[in-house]
């Protein structure tokens, strides 16, 4: 524990210095910063509601967070969770639509099933192409999230658009699928989930052969290689498990939130979560942090609109300073280690 | 008595525990071809860093024409007239001929840059040397090697170069782009240049250098005119004064059965000239063999090939009777080949991760130490203690990153690791290099110990003193190809001769 305290010293000041910032950006506009803060607060945390809101949202980015934290662990970069997450989106809308005679156990857990399976199979292309081809994964899963958007784009306003026709969105997905909430809030079981998944994640990597197999991997290819290891079904489990992870974002939230697709589904999830994985500095404990938090921030953003007067955009502010300060503090040190 | 065009006076140089230079005097005069030889670690690159402004000596000052200069980079250094050719080229691939040799002149181009101005005075330069340049518009991606040296050297003298530095420049070479270098070096001579060439190689002394300054251990051992001096007597200074101890290990056993046996192996270097031509040796069990030679003439390519990261062309390797048929580090492992990488940052640890995790880094370990995939960390915990205990692992903590460890405690932490599985043979390359006192005779003895209960050993070294001290028989590793073994006692001067690459003449 002392270890993770230690860690995670760079992360709170990186914190203490975007509030800093925003202070003095809140100051000013002409605005408090006590008042827009207090706003942010209790926006977040003021009531059962806004907690329950505060989850909902950290959702999608736990789940894109710990994807994050497992390719970057392997040394895989992953920039494509994005993408991966709206093929699981896809994945759940359209299985959706089509569900209705499925008892509700299994049409969720299939549904949960198909997105992980989108998501790992999106990612899979990269990985393919990183393995037979050599292709820098992180110019390709960038490439494939634009292509996952375009595809989602066209496929809300073409084949899978609504029986209507008025909007560009899909049908909703048949009641036996949606993710059973805690009423009258919006916490819904999906949060059980992405918070097994840390948990599960843990274990992975810092209990089993493979999860260990997977960071000597990304740390140093090299001596992992020459220790037997085979690094590259490493890399390839890693990139098909934070695809999957991805994916399972995406068809959680169709499932519990949204029970639809719609362009712009994702306000980019899966590109905060490299900030949440830096942030928890690539474990699965800290990005359950990381995560939390910056949902909180969106959660309270509104809040604080509204009752100080303060743009929400702030809160974009704030968790992309954080970055900043961090990997500068950092000089990107959860690097692979440099070769001489 | 004319001033020397470069004089050293009092030059050292130190990184961290090593003293790569130490109170170096040495005079260089124009027109002239030096050559500088040692042994690798003898001080000859950080010598020529030193003049190429690359690294600034830690005491001494560098003369040029008398009067005393600082370089602060190779860029002053380069205004100032010394241009260096590195071994390994510094040329950007993507980029043409021309733009190559704009991007290295003393003051390159700032705002608006104009290929074919430079390529007409490169072009002006190479003929006046009589050096073949290829197309100023060719892409620097498709040159052959000795084009590419061409241009290094085009690129070390744009300017007004006076001084060239070429480290090791035929290694790279075929023999007939050797020849080509040399006619070239003597037309630099001829205009009343300096040509600075660092070499191990005796023979290439002999053939194009006017005068010779031997190396050893960081200092001078001499400057001779290379007419007064044998390659006999260049061998001895080189080496030094070796007294063979008497080995530590017993006479070789003709009892035992040869538990590795190499035979007829060829590989590919790792700069597409041949590493390895046909290498043939076996180690019994119980004995350990050294493979003595200079750095670059096929020990990393044989070190690959054993321990399964390269593929060889031909050839075979028997473990205990039975051939290897995959060459991957998993398939060496599980053959009972064990290892001691050359670079212990590189490739023996994983730097971030704690002292425990290094020690488990290990197929065989993993596989003891788990559970269905699960590791036991319990038995993890048990099996590090226990290591770090019985090699006297200094550390605060288990816990701590094996960055934080001394470079003895990391090698410490490498052997124990690779000797905690037994294995049937073990591969270690310079295993003491860098090391405290200390710190190499524990490797020496656990590499002892492991031998006597049974491990045949092949020890690839650059270091002659560990060579001669481990060994009960040696081989030199020359040009990709093993000499015959010498067994003890050792004549110290013939091998220094097979290392200096002087067999074939003698």
């Amino acid at each position: 524990m002392n270890r993770l305290v230690v860690r995670l010293v760079p992360s709170l000041a990186a914190l203490a210095g975007a509030f800093m910032v925003s202070a003095v950006i809140v100051a000013a506009s002409g605005n408090s910063p006590g008042t827009a803060f207090t706003a942010l607060l209790s926006g977040a945390f003021g009531s059962a509601d806004s907690l329950s809101e505060v989850a909902v949202k950290t959702c999608p980015l736990l789940l894109t967070g710990l994807a994050i934290a497992v390719s970057f662990q392997a040394g895989v970069w992953n920039i494509g969770a994005e993408g991966q997450l709206l093929m699981g989106a896809l994945a759940v809308a359209t299985f959706g639509v089509r569900a209705v005679h499925l008892p509700g156990w299994l049409g969720l857990g299939g549904a949960l099933v198909l997105a992980a399976v989108a998501g790992g199979a999106w990612a899979g292309i990269a990985a393919q192409l990183k393995l037979r081809r050599n292709v820098n994964e992180v110019i390709s899963t960038i490439m494939l999230n634009f292509i996952a958007l375009g595809l989602i784009s066209y496929l809300v306003q073409g084949p899978l658009m609504e029986a209507g026709g008025r909007y560009p969105q899909t049908d909703a997905i048949a009641s036996a699928l949606w993710m059973p909430r805690l009423a009258p809030y919006r916490i819904h079981l999906g949060v059980v989930i992405a918070l097994l998944a840390a948990a599960g994640l843990h274990v992975l990597l810092y209990r089993t052969v493979a999860g260990y197999e997977m960071r000597a991997s990304g740390l140093n290819p090299d001596a992992a290689r020459l220790a037997g290891i085979r690094v590259h079904r490493r890399l390839w489990l890693a990139l098909m498990l934070s695809g999957a992870l991805a994916g399972m974002a995406g068809g959680i939230e169709v499932s519990a939130v949204t029970r639809r697709l719609y362009e712009r589904f994702s306000p980019g999830w899966g590109f905060t979560a490299i900030a949440v994985g830096l942030l928890g500095r690539l474990s699965p404990t800290g990005v359950v942090i990381a995560a939390f938090f910056f949902g909180a921030l969106d959660a309270g953003s509104n809040a604080m609109q509204r009752a100080a007067g303060v743009s929400s955009v702030l809160v974009s502010i704030i968790q992309a300073t954080v970055i900043l300060f961090l990997v500068a503090f950092e000089r990107g040190r959860w690097l692979p280690e440099p070769h001489p | 008595m004319t001033v020397p065009l470069l004089s050293l006076r009092g030059v050292s140089k130190r990184f961290g525990p090593v003293q790569a230079l130490s109170g170096v005097d040495l005079d260089f005069n124009a027109g002239e071809i030096h050559a500088i030889l040692g042994e690798n670690g003898a001080g000859k690159s950080t010598l020529m860093y030193v003049l190429d402004g690359v690294q600034r000596p830690d005491t001494g000052i560098i003369l040029m024409n008398g009067s005393a200069v600082a370089f602060a980079s190779p860029r002053v250094a380069r205004r100032a007239g010394i241009g260096m050719v590195h071994q390994h080229f510094t040329l950007i691939e993507a980029l043409t001929v021309a733009e190559n040799l704009a991007l290295s002149l003393p003051q390159p181009p700032r705002w608006r840059f104009d290929a074919t101005v430079t390529a007409a005075q490169a072009q002006a330069l190479a003929r006046r040397i009589g050096l073949e340049l290829a197309p100023p518009e060719a892409p620097v991606s498709g040159l052959p090697v000795g084009a590419r040296q061409r241009l290094e050297i085009l690129k070390a003298l744009a300017g007004a170069g006076r001084v060239l530095i070429l480290d090791e420049p035929t290694a790279v070479l075929t023999p007939q782009e050797a020849r080509h270098l040399f006619a070239m070096l003597r037309q630099l001579r001829a205009e009343g240049r300096l040509v600075i060439f660092i070499t191990h190689k005796l023979r290439e002394v002999k053939e194009v250098a006017d005068r010779v300054t031997i190396m050893r251990r960081g200092g001078v051992i001499g400057s001779y005119a290379v007419g007064a001096i044998s390659e006999r007597e260049m061998a001895e200074h080189m080496v030094g004064e070796v007294v063979p101890a008497p080995a530590r290990v017993g006479q070789r056993d003709h009892e035992r059965p040869a538990a590795l046996d190499v035979s007829g192996l060829s590989a590919r270097g790792a700069r597409g000239i041949d590493g390895l031509r046909g290498v043939s040796f076996s180690v019994r069990a119980g004995e350990i063999f050294g493979i003595a030679g200079v750095d670059g003439n096929g020990q990393r390519e044989l070190f690959e090939v054993l321990v399964g990261l390269r593929r060889p062309s031909c050839g075979t390797v028997h473990v205990g009777g039975r051939p290897l048929t995959a060459f991957t580090p998993r398939a060496a492992l599980a053959a009972g080949i064990g290892h001691i990488p050359p670079d212990r940052h590189h490739e023996g640890l994983v730097l971030s991760m704690t002292i425990e995790e290094n020690l488990l880094l290990h197929r065989g370990i993993l596989d003891r130490l788990s559970w269905h995939g699960l590791l036991r960390r319990a038995a993890a915990r048990r099996f590090a203690a226990d290591l770090a205990r019985q090699y006297a692992i200094q550390s605060a903590s288990l816990d701590a990153p094996a960055r934080s460890l001394s470079g003895g405690n990391q090698q410490r932490v490498i052997v124990a690791r690779e000797l905690a599985e037994r294995p049937a043979v073990l591969v270690t390359v310079n295993p003491t290099r860098g090391l405290d006192v200390a710190a190499a005779r524990a490797v020496a003895d656990a590499v002892i110990d492991v031998t006597c209960q049974g491990c045949a050993v092949v020890l690839i070294s650059t270091d002659l003193d560990e060579v001669l001290d481990l060994s009960a028989s040696v081989s030199v590793l020359s040009r990709g190809r093993l000499s015959t073994p010498l067994t003890t006692p050792i004549d110290a001067e013939r091998l220094g001769l097979l290392m200096a690459g002087a067999a074939e003449s003698s």
